[in-house]
Protein backbone atom coordinates (compact mmCIF):
# COMPACT_ATOMS: atom_id res chain seq x y z
CA UNK A 1 0.00 0.00 0.00
CA UNK A 2 1.72 3.44 -0.88
CA UNK A 3 -0.88 5.79 1.48
CA UNK A 4 2.24 8.54 1.06
CA UNK A 5 3.88 10.04 -1.99
CA UNK A 6 6.73 11.16 0.25
CA UNK A 7 7.47 11.15 3.68
CA UNK A 8 8.27 14.76 3.84
CA UNK A 9 7.30 17.41 1.52
CA UNK A 10 9.71 20.21 1.22
CA UNK A 11 8.29 23.50 0.27
CA UNK A 12 11.63 25.80 -1.66
CA UNK A 13 14.48 24.39 -2.94
CA UNK A 14 16.73 26.93 -1.22
CA UNK A 15 19.67 26.49 1.20
CA UNK A 16 17.21 25.44 3.84
CA UNK A 17 15.33 23.22 1.80
CA UNK A 18 18.21 21.58 0.20
CA UNK A 19 19.67 20.57 3.52
CA UNK A 20 16.34 19.16 5.05
CA UNK A 21 16.55 17.18 1.79
CA UNK A 22 20.10 15.73 2.09
CA UNK A 23 19.77 15.17 6.08
CA UNK A 24 16.40 13.18 5.33
CA UNK A 25 17.57 11.11 2.73
CA UNK A 26 20.32 10.39 4.59
CA UNK A 27 18.39 9.39 7.46
CA UNK A 28 16.28 7.31 4.74
CA UNK A 29 13.04 9.07 4.19
CA UNK A 30 11.70 9.55 0.80
CA UNK A 31 11.13 13.43 0.16
CA UNK A 32 9.89 15.68 -2.42
CA UNK A 33 11.53 19.10 -2.93
CA UNK A 34 9.09 21.73 -4.36
CA UNK A 35 10.91 24.60 -5.96
CA UNK A 36 8.73 27.65 -7.67
CA UNK A 37 11.99 28.67 -9.60
CA UNK A 38 14.16 26.93 -12.24
CA UNK A 39 17.87 27.15 -10.86
CA UNK A 40 20.07 28.79 -10.62
CA UNK A 41 18.54 32.54 -10.03
CA UNK A 42 19.99 34.89 -8.52
CA UNK A 43 19.09 35.28 -4.51
CA UNK A 44 20.66 38.15 -2.33
CA UNK A 45 22.81 37.06 1.22
CA UNK A 46 25.71 35.83 -0.51
CA UNK A 47 27.99 36.03 3.09
CA UNK A 48 28.13 32.64 4.66
CA UNK A 49 29.58 32.36 8.52
CA UNK A 50 31.22 29.28 9.65
CA UNK A 51 28.48 27.51 11.36
CA UNK A 52 27.58 26.78 8.05
CA UNK A 53 30.40 24.60 7.40
CA UNK A 54 29.59 21.45 9.98
CA UNK A 55 26.25 21.11 8.50
CA UNK A 56 27.87 20.98 5.03
CA UNK A 57 30.31 18.25 6.17
CA UNK A 58 27.26 16.79 7.73
CA UNK A 59 25.60 16.56 4.17
CA UNK A 60 28.16 15.74 2.30
CA UNK A 61 27.73 18.69 -0.08
CA UNK A 62 30.90 19.79 1.19
CA UNK A 63 33.53 18.63 -1.33
CA UNK A 64 30.88 19.97 -4.42
CA UNK A 65 31.08 23.93 -2.40
CA UNK A 66 35.34 23.43 -1.94
CA UNK A 67 35.33 22.51 -5.82
CA UNK A 68 33.33 25.27 -6.95
CA UNK A 69 36.20 27.92 -5.78
CA UNK A 70 34.18 30.14 -4.21
CA UNK A 71 35.79 33.06 -2.57
CA UNK A 72 37.73 32.38 0.87
CA UNK A 73 35.82 34.24 3.78
CA UNK A 74 38.73 34.83 7.02
CA UNK A 75 37.19 37.47 8.61
CA UNK A 76 34.61 41.02 8.85
CA UNK A 77 35.69 44.46 9.12
CA UNK A 78 34.12 47.19 9.90
CA UNK A 79 34.72 50.81 8.86
CA UNK A 80 33.10 54.08 9.12
CA UNK A 81 32.81 57.76 7.74
CA UNK A 82 36.43 58.93 9.52
CA UNK A 83 38.54 55.63 9.33
CA UNK A 84 40.36 56.69 6.40
CA UNK A 85 40.89 60.56 7.57
CA UNK A 86 42.68 59.19 10.60
CA UNK A 87 45.14 57.54 8.10
CA UNK A 88 45.43 60.74 6.55
CA UNK A 89 45.97 62.44 10.02
CA UNK A 90 49.03 60.58 10.40
CA UNK A 91 47.84 58.18 13.08
CA UNK A 92 47.65 54.79 10.91
CA UNK A 93 47.64 52.58 14.06
CA UNK A 94 44.28 53.74 14.96
CA UNK A 95 42.73 51.14 13.24
CA UNK A 96 41.62 50.22 17.10
CA UNK A 97 39.63 52.94 17.82
CA UNK A 98 35.56 53.00 17.86
CA UNK A 99 35.24 53.73 14.49
CA UNK A 100 36.83 50.16 12.79
CA UNK A 101 36.84 46.95 13.84
CA UNK A 102 37.77 43.63 12.17
CA UNK A 103 37.92 39.92 13.52
CA UNK A 104 39.28 37.01 12.41
CA UNK A 105 37.31 33.35 12.46
CA UNK A 106 40.34 31.81 13.40
CA UNK A 107 41.04 33.38 16.46
CA UNK A 108 38.18 31.56 18.29
CA UNK A 109 38.09 27.16 18.04
CA UNK A 110 34.45 26.30 16.92
CA UNK A 111 33.52 22.83 17.26
CA UNK A 112 33.08 20.87 13.99
CA UNK A 113 34.50 23.91 12.01
CA UNK A 114 37.34 22.37 10.48
CA UNK A 115 39.08 25.57 8.87
CA UNK A 116 39.41 29.07 9.28
CA UNK A 117 37.44 30.23 6.46
CA UNK A 118 33.54 30.12 4.93
CA UNK A 119 32.73 31.29 1.91
CA UNK A 120 31.28 34.61 0.03
CA UNK A 121 29.03 32.87 -2.49
CA UNK A 122 27.01 33.37 -6.15
CA UNK A 123 23.71 32.19 -4.75
CA UNK A 124 22.26 30.75 -8.22
CA UNK A 125 25.17 28.74 -8.19
CA UNK A 126 25.74 27.31 -4.31
CA UNK A 127 22.00 26.95 -4.01
CA UNK A 128 22.26 25.21 -7.33
CA UNK A 129 25.05 22.68 -5.86
CA UNK A 130 22.88 22.27 -2.51
CA UNK A 131 19.72 21.19 -4.56
CA UNK A 132 21.82 18.96 -6.88
CA UNK A 133 23.46 17.52 -3.64
CA UNK A 134 20.69 16.77 -2.30
CA UNK A 135 18.84 15.15 -5.76
CA UNK A 136 21.94 12.69 -5.94
CA UNK A 137 21.14 11.48 -2.39
CA UNK A 138 17.37 10.33 -3.87
CA UNK A 139 15.24 13.55 -3.22
CA UNK A 140 12.63 14.19 -6.00
CA UNK A 141 13.36 17.94 -6.81
CA UNK A 142 10.62 19.34 -8.77
CA UNK A 143 11.85 23.17 -10.09
CA UNK A 144 9.39 25.37 -11.05
CA UNK A 145 6.60 24.22 -9.23
CA UNK A 146 4.69 26.13 -6.92
CA UNK A 147 2.97 24.58 -3.65
CA UNK A 148 -0.63 26.68 -3.20
CA UNK A 149 -1.70 25.47 0.23
CA UNK A 150 -1.16 22.50 2.74
CA UNK A 151 -4.23 20.99 4.41
CA UNK A 152 -3.93 19.02 7.07
CA UNK A 153 -7.03 16.73 6.99
CA UNK A 154 -5.90 14.11 9.64
CA UNK A 155 -3.04 12.99 12.39
CA UNK A 156 0.37 12.58 10.10
CA UNK A 157 -0.90 13.50 7.05
CA UNK A 158 0.01 17.02 5.66
CA UNK A 159 -1.44 17.23 1.82
CA UNK A 160 0.45 19.60 -0.66
CA UNK A 161 -1.27 21.51 -3.56
CA UNK A 162 0.88 21.89 -6.04
CA UNK A 163 0.66 23.35 -9.45
CA UNK A 164 3.31 23.52 -12.83
CA UNK A 165 2.88 23.82 -16.16
CA UNK A 166 1.31 20.68 -16.27
CA UNK A 167 -1.88 21.39 -13.72
CA UNK A 168 -2.14 21.35 -10.53
CA UNK A 169 -1.99 18.19 -8.67
CA UNK A 170 -2.23 17.03 -4.77
CA UNK A 171 1.03 16.00 -2.90
CA UNK A 172 0.49 13.26 0.25
CA UNK A 173 3.22 13.26 2.50
CA UNK A 174 3.25 12.74 6.65
CA UNK A 175 4.31 16.24 7.30
CA UNK A 176 5.70 19.06 5.52
CA UNK A 177 9.04 21.64 6.30
CA UNK A 178 8.29 25.19 5.35
CA UNK A 179 11.20 26.52 3.38
CA UNK A 180 10.09 28.64 1.28
CA UNK A 181 12.41 31.87 2.31
CA UNK A 182 10.47 35.16 2.34
CA UNK A 183 7.54 34.13 0.86
CA UNK A 184 6.82 32.21 3.93
CA UNK A 185 3.78 30.11 2.50
CA UNK A 186 2.65 28.50 5.29
CA UNK A 187 3.58 31.07 7.98
CA UNK A 188 1.06 33.31 5.56
CA UNK A 189 -1.73 30.41 5.40
CA UNK A 190 -1.75 29.86 9.26
CA UNK A 191 -1.27 33.60 10.22
CA UNK A 192 1.78 32.95 12.12
CA UNK A 193 3.64 36.39 10.46
CA UNK A 194 3.70 39.34 12.77
CA UNK A 195 5.83 41.92 11.18
CA UNK A 196 8.85 43.03 13.55
CA UNK A 197 7.98 46.01 15.67
CA UNK A 198 11.17 47.62 15.37
CA UNK A 199 13.38 46.61 12.21
CA UNK A 200 11.74 48.36 9.04
CA UNK A 201 14.66 48.50 7.18
CA UNK A 202 15.46 48.56 3.60
CA UNK A 203 18.38 46.98 1.00
CA UNK A 204 19.22 48.11 -2.56
CA UNK A 205 21.79 46.11 -3.93
CA UNK A 206 23.95 45.14 -6.72
CA UNK A 207 27.10 43.59 -8.35
CA UNK A 208 30.24 45.85 -9.92
CA UNK A 209 32.75 44.45 -11.52
CA UNK A 210 36.54 45.78 -11.54
CA UNK A 211 35.83 47.82 -8.08
CA UNK A 212 39.23 48.09 -6.53
CA UNK A 213 38.87 46.20 -2.93
CA UNK A 214 42.15 46.79 -1.97
CA UNK A 215 41.52 50.38 -1.69
CA UNK A 216 38.91 50.05 0.23
CA UNK A 217 40.48 47.71 3.42
CA UNK A 218 41.06 48.93 6.46
CA UNK A 219 44.53 46.34 6.75
CA UNK A 220 46.37 44.92 3.98
CA UNK A 221 45.51 41.17 3.54
CA UNK A 222 41.78 41.60 4.00
CA UNK A 223 41.00 42.36 0.87
CA UNK A 224 38.47 38.88 0.70
CA UNK A 225 36.91 39.72 4.32
CA UNK A 226 33.32 41.24 4.00
CA UNK A 227 33.02 44.99 4.40
CA UNK A 228 30.46 46.62 6.74
CA UNK A 229 31.08 50.47 5.55
CA UNK A 230 28.82 52.80 8.11
CA UNK A 231 27.80 55.65 6.97
CA UNK A 232 27.62 58.47 8.36
CA UNK A 233 23.72 58.38 8.21
CA UNK A 234 21.51 56.96 10.93
CA UNK A 235 20.73 53.30 10.56
CA UNK A 236 22.68 53.15 7.65
CA UNK A 237 25.16 50.86 6.10
CA UNK A 238 26.91 49.28 2.81
CA UNK A 239 27.93 45.47 2.59
CA UNK A 240 30.35 44.49 0.24
CA UNK A 241 31.12 41.57 -0.52
CA UNK A 242 33.63 39.44 -3.10
CA UNK A 243 32.55 37.26 -5.59
CA UNK A 244 34.55 36.32 -7.14
CA UNK A 245 38.46 37.74 -8.40
CA UNK A 246 36.66 40.71 -10.22
CA UNK A 247 32.93 41.14 -8.92
CA UNK A 248 31.90 42.81 -5.59
CA UNK A 249 28.34 42.93 -4.51
CA UNK A 250 27.60 46.10 -2.70
CA UNK A 251 23.89 47.28 -0.97
CA UNK A 252 22.85 49.58 1.07
CA UNK A 253 20.33 49.06 3.83
CA UNK A 254 18.76 51.76 5.44
CA UNK A 255 15.54 52.78 6.75
CA UNK A 256 12.44 52.22 4.48
CA UNK A 257 11.46 55.62 5.58
CA UNK A 258 14.66 57.30 4.01
CA UNK A 259 14.09 55.14 1.03
CA UNK A 260 10.79 56.43 0.20
CA UNK A 261 11.72 59.82 0.56
CA UNK A 262 13.40 59.11 -2.98
CA UNK A 263 10.02 57.86 -4.39
CA UNK A 264 11.28 54.45 -5.31
CA UNK A 265 14.81 55.71 -7.51
CA UNK A 266 16.58 53.00 -6.51
CA UNK A 267 19.29 54.31 -8.34
CA UNK A 268 19.20 57.63 -7.18
CA UNK A 269 18.85 56.23 -4.18
CA UNK A 270 22.05 54.66 -4.20
CA UNK A 271 24.21 57.08 -5.04
CA UNK A 272 23.32 59.42 -3.17
CA UNK A 273 23.70 56.69 0.31
CA UNK A 274 27.24 56.28 -0.92
CA UNK A 275 27.86 59.39 -1.75
CA UNK A 276 27.96 60.21 1.95
CA UNK A 277 31.38 58.22 1.82
CA UNK A 278 33.08 60.19 -0.46
CA UNK A 279 36.64 57.04 -0.56
CA UNK A 280 33.64 54.46 -1.31
CA UNK A 281 32.19 56.60 -4.18
CA UNK A 282 35.28 57.29 -5.74
CA UNK A 283 35.96 53.79 -6.38
CA UNK A 284 32.33 52.60 -6.83
CA UNK A 285 32.11 55.50 -9.89
CA UNK A 286 35.80 53.47 -11.40
CA UNK A 287 33.83 50.42 -11.35
CA UNK A 288 31.56 49.04 -13.99
CA UNK A 289 27.96 47.92 -12.57
CA UNK A 290 26.62 44.30 -13.88
CA UNK A 291 23.26 43.69 -12.44
CA UNK A 292 20.41 45.94 -12.29
CA UNK A 293 19.41 47.56 -8.53
CA UNK A 294 17.55 45.40 -7.24
CA UNK A 295 15.60 46.35 -3.89
CA UNK A 296 14.78 44.21 -0.01
CA UNK A 297 12.55 45.02 1.57
CA UNK A 298 9.35 44.00 4.66
CA UNK A 299 12.27 41.64 5.80
CA UNK A 300 12.07 41.45 8.98
CA UNK A 301 9.05 39.42 10.87
CA UNK A 302 8.47 36.79 13.33
CA UNK A 303 6.16 33.95 13.30
CA UNK A 304 4.22 33.07 16.17
CA UNK A 305 4.51 29.39 15.40
CA UNK A 306 7.72 27.41 13.99
CA UNK A 307 6.46 23.73 14.42
CA UNK A 308 2.87 22.44 14.67
CA UNK A 309 0.86 19.10 14.13
CA UNK A 310 2.85 17.91 10.79
CA UNK A 311 4.88 20.73 10.11
CA UNK A 312 7.95 23.06 10.77
CA UNK A 313 9.06 26.09 9.36
CA UNK A 314 13.07 26.43 9.00
CA UNK A 315 15.55 29.18 7.14
CA UNK A 316 14.00 32.45 6.27
CA UNK A 317 10.02 30.85 6.10
CA UNK A 318 10.59 30.95 10.11
CA UNK A 319 12.45 34.10 11.11
CA UNK A 320 14.22 37.29 9.32
CA UNK A 321 15.69 39.96 10.60
CA UNK A 322 18.39 41.80 9.71
CA UNK A 323 21.54 40.97 6.91
CA UNK A 324 24.38 43.19 9.22
CA UNK A 325 26.20 39.75 10.43
CA UNK A 326 24.99 37.27 7.34
CA UNK A 327 23.43 34.79 9.28
CA UNK A 328 20.69 34.17 6.83
CA UNK A 329 22.63 30.87 5.19
CA UNK A 330 23.62 29.70 8.56
CA UNK A 331 20.56 30.08 10.19
CA UNK A 332 18.81 28.15 6.46
CA UNK A 333 21.11 25.43 7.56
CA UNK A 334 21.59 25.26 10.80
CA UNK A 335 17.79 24.95 11.61
CA UNK A 336 17.19 22.20 8.82
CA UNK A 337 19.95 20.16 10.64
CA UNK A 338 17.79 21.06 14.04
CA UNK A 339 14.27 20.23 12.28
CA UNK A 340 15.61 17.20 10.77
CA UNK A 341 16.35 15.10 13.45
CA UNK A 342 13.13 16.01 15.26
CA UNK A 343 11.94 14.98 11.96
CA UNK A 344 13.69 12.02 11.85
CA UNK A 345 12.74 10.52 15.74
CA UNK A 346 9.28 11.26 14.20
CA UNK A 347 9.13 9.33 11.55
CA UNK A 348 10.59 6.54 13.88
CA UNK A 349 8.12 6.94 16.28
CA UNK A 350 5.36 7.38 13.60
CA UNK A 351 4.11 10.24 15.29
CA UNK A 352 4.47 13.75 13.71
CA UNK A 353 2.85 16.19 16.15
CA UNK A 354 3.70 19.56 17.79
CA UNK A 355 5.21 17.99 20.95
CA UNK A 356 7.69 15.72 18.73
CA UNK A 357 9.40 19.14 17.46
CA UNK A 358 9.91 20.91 21.08
CA UNK A 359 13.42 20.69 20.40
CA UNK A 360 13.96 22.32 17.61
CA UNK A 361 11.36 24.72 18.75
CA UNK A 362 13.57 25.89 22.17
CA UNK A 363 16.96 25.40 20.20
CA UNK A 364 15.88 27.83 17.69
CA UNK A 365 14.15 30.12 20.20
CA UNK A 366 17.31 30.67 22.35
CA UNK A 367 19.30 31.11 18.86
CA UNK A 368 17.21 33.85 17.61
CA UNK A 369 16.90 35.45 20.83
CA UNK A 370 20.87 35.77 20.92
CA UNK A 371 20.64 36.60 17.58
CA UNK A 372 17.71 39.54 17.23
CA UNK A 373 19.41 40.85 20.66
CA UNK A 374 22.65 41.57 19.36
CA UNK A 375 21.60 42.59 16.08
CA UNK A 376 19.29 45.19 18.56
CA UNK A 377 22.66 46.28 20.58
CA UNK A 378 24.51 46.65 17.14
CA UNK A 379 21.67 49.16 15.42
CA UNK A 380 21.24 50.76 18.91
CA UNK A 381 24.70 51.83 20.45
CA UNK A 382 26.93 50.72 17.42
CA UNK A 383 30.13 51.99 19.34
CA UNK A 384 29.34 49.51 22.07
CA UNK A 385 30.01 46.81 19.42
CA UNK A 386 32.90 48.15 18.12
CA UNK A 387 34.43 48.44 21.79
CA UNK A 388 33.37 45.00 22.55
CA UNK A 389 35.49 43.61 19.85
CA UNK A 390 38.61 45.22 20.81
CA UNK A 391 38.14 44.47 24.84
CA UNK A 392 39.97 40.93 25.26
CA UNK A 393 36.95 40.41 27.86
CA UNK A 394 34.66 40.05 25.05
CA UNK A 395 36.41 39.48 21.84
CA UNK A 396 35.74 35.64 22.09
CA UNK A 397 32.19 35.77 23.07
CA UNK A 398 31.61 38.22 20.81
CA UNK A 399 33.19 36.50 17.83
CA UNK A 400 31.15 33.46 18.81
CA UNK A 401 27.72 35.29 17.89
CA UNK A 402 29.67 36.22 14.48
CA UNK A 403 30.67 32.70 13.94
CA UNK A 404 27.23 31.92 13.73
CA UNK A 405 27.88 29.55 16.54
CA UNK A 406 24.57 30.19 18.68
CA UNK A 407 23.10 27.07 19.16
CA UNK A 408 24.24 25.47 22.30
CA UNK A 409 22.88 26.44 25.81
CA UNK A 410 23.65 29.39 26.95
CA UNK A 411 23.15 32.76 26.69
CA UNK A 412 26.24 34.48 25.59
CA UNK A 413 27.88 36.20 28.31
CA UNK A 414 28.77 39.49 26.13
CA UNK A 415 24.47 39.72 25.87
CA UNK A 416 24.33 40.39 29.34
CA UNK A 417 27.15 43.40 29.71
CA UNK A 418 25.88 44.72 26.65
CA UNK A 419 22.54 44.77 27.67
CA UNK A 420 23.39 46.55 30.98
CA UNK A 421 25.77 49.45 29.53
CA UNK A 422 22.94 50.54 26.69
CA UNK A 423 20.76 51.00 29.50
CA UNK A 424 23.09 52.86 31.27
CA UNK A 425 24.18 54.86 28.18
CA UNK A 426 20.19 55.48 27.55
CA UNK A 427 19.98 56.93 31.21
CA UNK A 428 22.91 58.81 31.57
CA UNK A 429 22.96 61.78 29.40
CA UNK A 430 26.48 62.72 30.09
CA UNK A 431 27.53 59.80 29.00
CA UNK A 432 29.69 60.58 26.05
CA UNK A 433 28.24 57.58 23.79
CA UNK A 434 24.72 59.07 24.86
CA UNK A 435 24.74 61.10 21.20
CA UNK A 436 25.48 58.20 19.31
CA UNK A 437 22.47 56.10 19.85
CA UNK A 438 20.52 54.78 16.97
CA UNK A 439 17.04 55.05 16.35
CA UNK A 440 16.15 51.43 16.26
CA UNK A 441 14.59 50.26 19.82
CA UNK A 442 13.74 47.18 20.78
CA UNK A 443 11.04 46.87 23.13
CA UNK A 444 11.46 43.49 23.25
CA UNK A 445 13.80 40.80 21.97
CA UNK A 446 11.62 37.83 23.30
CA UNK A 447 11.14 35.29 19.70
CA UNK A 448 7.01 34.70 20.09
CA UNK A 449 7.00 31.77 19.56
CA UNK B 1 53.87 61.19 46.14
CA UNK B 2 55.18 62.20 42.32
CA UNK B 3 51.90 61.59 40.22
CA UNK B 4 52.89 59.99 37.51
CA UNK B 5 48.90 58.65 35.83
CA UNK B 6 48.34 62.46 35.97
CA UNK B 7 51.73 63.11 34.39
CA UNK B 8 51.73 60.73 31.62
CA UNK B 9 48.37 61.54 30.68
CA UNK B 10 48.95 65.37 30.81
CA UNK B 11 51.98 65.08 28.21
CA UNK B 12 49.66 62.48 25.88
CA UNK B 13 46.93 65.23 25.86
CA UNK B 14 49.48 67.75 25.67
CA UNK B 15 51.37 66.19 22.53
CA UNK B 16 48.77 64.89 20.58
CA UNK B 17 45.58 67.05 20.59
CA UNK B 18 46.77 70.43 21.34
CA UNK B 19 48.80 73.23 19.15
CA UNK B 20 50.85 75.54 20.36
CA UNK B 21 48.80 78.14 21.47
CA UNK B 22 46.80 75.81 23.75
CA UNK B 23 49.62 74.20 25.19
CA UNK B 24 50.14 76.98 27.25
CA UNK B 25 46.98 77.52 29.41
CA UNK B 26 46.36 73.55 29.75
CA UNK B 27 46.05 72.82 33.85
CA UNK B 28 44.76 70.02 35.87
CA UNK B 29 41.04 71.85 35.07
CA UNK B 30 40.59 72.46 31.98
CA UNK B 31 37.38 71.50 30.91
CA UNK B 32 38.51 69.33 27.84
CA UNK B 33 35.23 68.22 26.39
CA UNK B 34 33.89 71.94 26.79
CA UNK B 35 36.72 73.18 24.84
CA UNK B 36 36.17 70.26 21.84
CA UNK B 37 39.60 68.98 23.06
CA UNK B 38 37.86 65.35 23.83
CA UNK B 39 36.11 64.64 20.65
CA UNK B 40 35.26 61.42 20.22
CA UNK B 41 38.07 60.39 18.16
CA UNK B 42 40.41 61.78 20.59
CA UNK B 43 38.48 60.30 23.58
CA UNK B 44 39.02 56.42 21.57
CA UNK B 45 42.69 57.43 20.97
CA UNK B 46 42.78 58.30 24.56
CA UNK B 47 41.38 55.09 25.71
CA UNK B 48 43.57 53.64 23.56
CA UNK B 49 46.12 55.15 25.43
CA UNK B 50 45.38 54.38 28.67
CA UNK B 51 45.13 50.92 27.81
CA UNK B 52 48.40 50.44 26.53
CA UNK B 53 50.03 52.41 29.33
CA UNK B 54 48.89 51.62 32.18
CA UNK B 55 47.27 48.17 31.76
CA UNK B 56 44.13 49.27 32.33
CA UNK B 57 40.40 49.07 30.65
CA UNK B 58 38.14 52.11 31.20
CA UNK B 59 34.63 50.31 31.49
CA UNK B 60 32.25 51.59 29.09
CA UNK B 61 29.98 52.17 31.86
CA UNK B 62 32.55 55.06 33.21
CA UNK B 63 32.47 56.69 30.09
CA UNK B 64 31.05 59.44 31.48
CA UNK B 65 31.41 63.58 30.95
CA UNK B 66 31.97 63.68 34.61
CA UNK B 67 35.12 61.04 34.12
CA UNK B 68 36.28 62.67 31.43
CA UNK B 69 35.84 66.62 32.10
CA UNK B 70 39.40 67.31 32.44
CA UNK B 71 42.80 65.95 33.68
CA UNK B 72 42.07 65.81 36.95
CA UNK B 73 39.46 63.41 36.30
CA UNK B 74 40.98 61.36 34.12
CA UNK B 75 43.90 60.55 36.23
CA UNK B 76 41.41 59.82 39.05
CA UNK B 77 39.52 57.38 37.33
CA UNK B 78 42.70 56.06 36.12
CA UNK B 79 44.43 55.26 39.44
CA UNK B 80 41.04 54.00 40.74
CA UNK B 81 41.39 51.49 37.99
CA UNK B 82 44.85 50.33 38.28
CA UNK B 83 45.34 47.29 41.15
CA UNK B 84 46.12 48.06 44.63
CA UNK B 85 49.30 50.69 44.87
CA UNK B 86 52.33 49.03 45.55
CA UNK B 87 54.11 49.70 49.36
CA UNK B 88 56.42 52.46 48.47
Amino acid sequence: MTEYDYDIGIIGGGPAGSTAAAYLRKAGLTVGVFEGARFPREHVGESLVPATTPVLVETGAMPKVDAANFPKKYGAAWTSAESRNISHNGFQNLTHDFRAAEIQFNERDQSGVDRDYTFHVDRGTFDKILLDHAASLGAEVFEETRVLGVEFPEPNTALLQVRNDGGTRQVRTRMVVDASGRQTMLGNQLKFKVSDPVFNQYAVHTWFKGLDRKALAVQEGQTDYIFIHFLPLTDTWVWQIPITEDITSIGVVTQKARFQDWKDDREAFFWDCVASRPDLLDELKNAERVRDFKTEGDYSYAMKQVAGDSFVLIGDAARFVDPIFSSGVSVALNSARLACADIVDAFHANDFSHARFNRFESTLRRAVNSWYEFISIYYRLNVLFTAFVQDPRYRLDVLKMLQGDVYDDQEPAALAAMREIVTAVENDPSHLWHKYLGELKAPTAAASF
Amino acid sequence: MSDEVFDRIESFVRERFLDDSEDQTLTATSPLLEWGILTSMNTAILLTYIRETFGVTVPPMSITSGNFRDLQSISTMVRDLLPAAQPA
